[in-house]
């Protein structure tokens, strides 16, 4: 399962950021500041685990607000509506329902590739961490892990500078029916299939594992631990800084969240 | 009115936008897609804004094409764009 020794990944000395729960807003913002320390070379490529405080819709950064979110149904579950810096479809992420991660990486890393092949390579690790635990889980192109049983997870990028961020969400559980009361797109896409197929569509890894939802991350990060190297790491203080001023400028304004009314 | 398109192996592209005076106004474009940079997708729309509404889609695609030449696009393109436009355009207001 390991990789040999040459591989690219091992070029770099890995950060690992596994940190207490934070809100999506801010999880918004740290995305965009980590990925300009990793592009200005302050910090070296990382992981970041994430964990959230809250429930969100989380939009792509080309989705209309308007046609992908149900506010009305997302206030009324108390859910927060975020926007990120990535193209992508909506989620809809209950905290403990979700494995969400992200890896800021010099565009080195993938030089050569086209985007579309390194949306695959930068997930590797992960379809063999869930090899491991019995789920035979696959990449569909273009920025879906995917298994026999239905899909897991999907992944975006974006770029700035010398460094290329990607981040993933998996499913870990899923609530279906609130789902499709905060997205307008999948009640949309799946009104002539109802409910029940909504369900199916998305197959969690706790229903694949049977595990723990710690136990699924704990594998993860093994696995990249042995197949990159990882050192432990933390948001230094000027990181949490910066991201603050990301949400007072930016992620927590209603001019970002309506960039696409 | 409202258009969408499924680029077949790509993503959903989504057209909103109004006629008047037989010209498209307000154009936006969304989806679920990538674009490097960004900004590239404000030079989409702008591209449109103002055609003649009965403007062939391989003109349309055109004006696309050339208004991202500069941009990396994944899961869009300037043909999904135009068939987007075009059911927009054909579906009225939804």
């Amino acid at each position: 399962m390991s990789l040999p020794s040459s591989s690219p990944w091992r070029a770099y000395d890995w950060q690992l950021i596994q940190d207490a729960p934070i809100p999506p807003v801010m999880h918004m913002a740290l995305d965009e500041a980590l990925l300009e320390e990793v592009a200005a070379r302050r910090r070296p490529p990382t992981l970041r685990i994430w964990e959230w405080a809250a429930s969100a819709v989380v939009i792509g950064r080309f989705q209309s607000l308007r046609n992908e979110v149900d506010s009305e149904g997302a206030h009324r579950h108390g859910v927060q509506i975020v926007r990120r810096i990535t193209g992508g479809g909506a989620m809809f992420i209950e905290p403990g329902n979700t494995i969400t991660y992200s890896i800021y990486a010099p565009v080195e890393l993938v030089a050569g590739m086209s985007m579309v092949d390194s949306y695959a390579f930068f997930d590797r690790w992960v379809l063999d961490a869930l090899a491991s635990l019995g789920v035979e889980a696959w990449y569909q192109p273009i920025n879906d892990i995917t298994s026999a049983a239905g899909k897991i997870g999907g992944a975006a990028q974006t770029r700035r500078g010398g460094a290329v961020l990607h981040h993933v969400t998996m499913a870990y559980d899923i609530d279906s029916a609130k789902m499709l009361e905060v997205l307008r797109i999948g009640r949309e896409k799946l009104s002539d299939k109802g409910i029940a197929s909504a369900a199916r569509r998305v197959d969690p890894l706790r229903r694949q594992t049977g595990l723990p939802r710690e136990a699924i991350i704990e594998r993860m990060v093994d696995t990249f631990r042995a197949q990159n190297g990882l050192t432990d790491s933390a948001i230094k203080p000027e990181e949490w800084q910066s991201a603050k001023r990301l949400v007072e400028t930016k992620f927590g304004t209603d001019a970002w969240l309506r960039t696409v009314p | 009115m409202h258009g969408e398109y499924k680029i077949p192996g790509g993503k959903l592209v989504v057209v909103d936008l109004n006629v008047a005076d037989g010209a498209l106004r307000d154009v936006v474009l969304s989806g679920d897609f990538f674009i490097e940079p960004a900004e590239a997708l404000e030079w989409m729309a702008a591209t449109l804004e103002g055609l003649p509404a009965d403007t062939p889609v391989e003109t349309i695609a055109e004006r696309v094409r050339a208004a991202a030449a500069h941009a990396e696009l994944l899961g869009i393109t300037p043909e999904g764009v135009a068939e987007a436009v075009r059911r927009a355009l054909q579906g009225g207001a939804q």
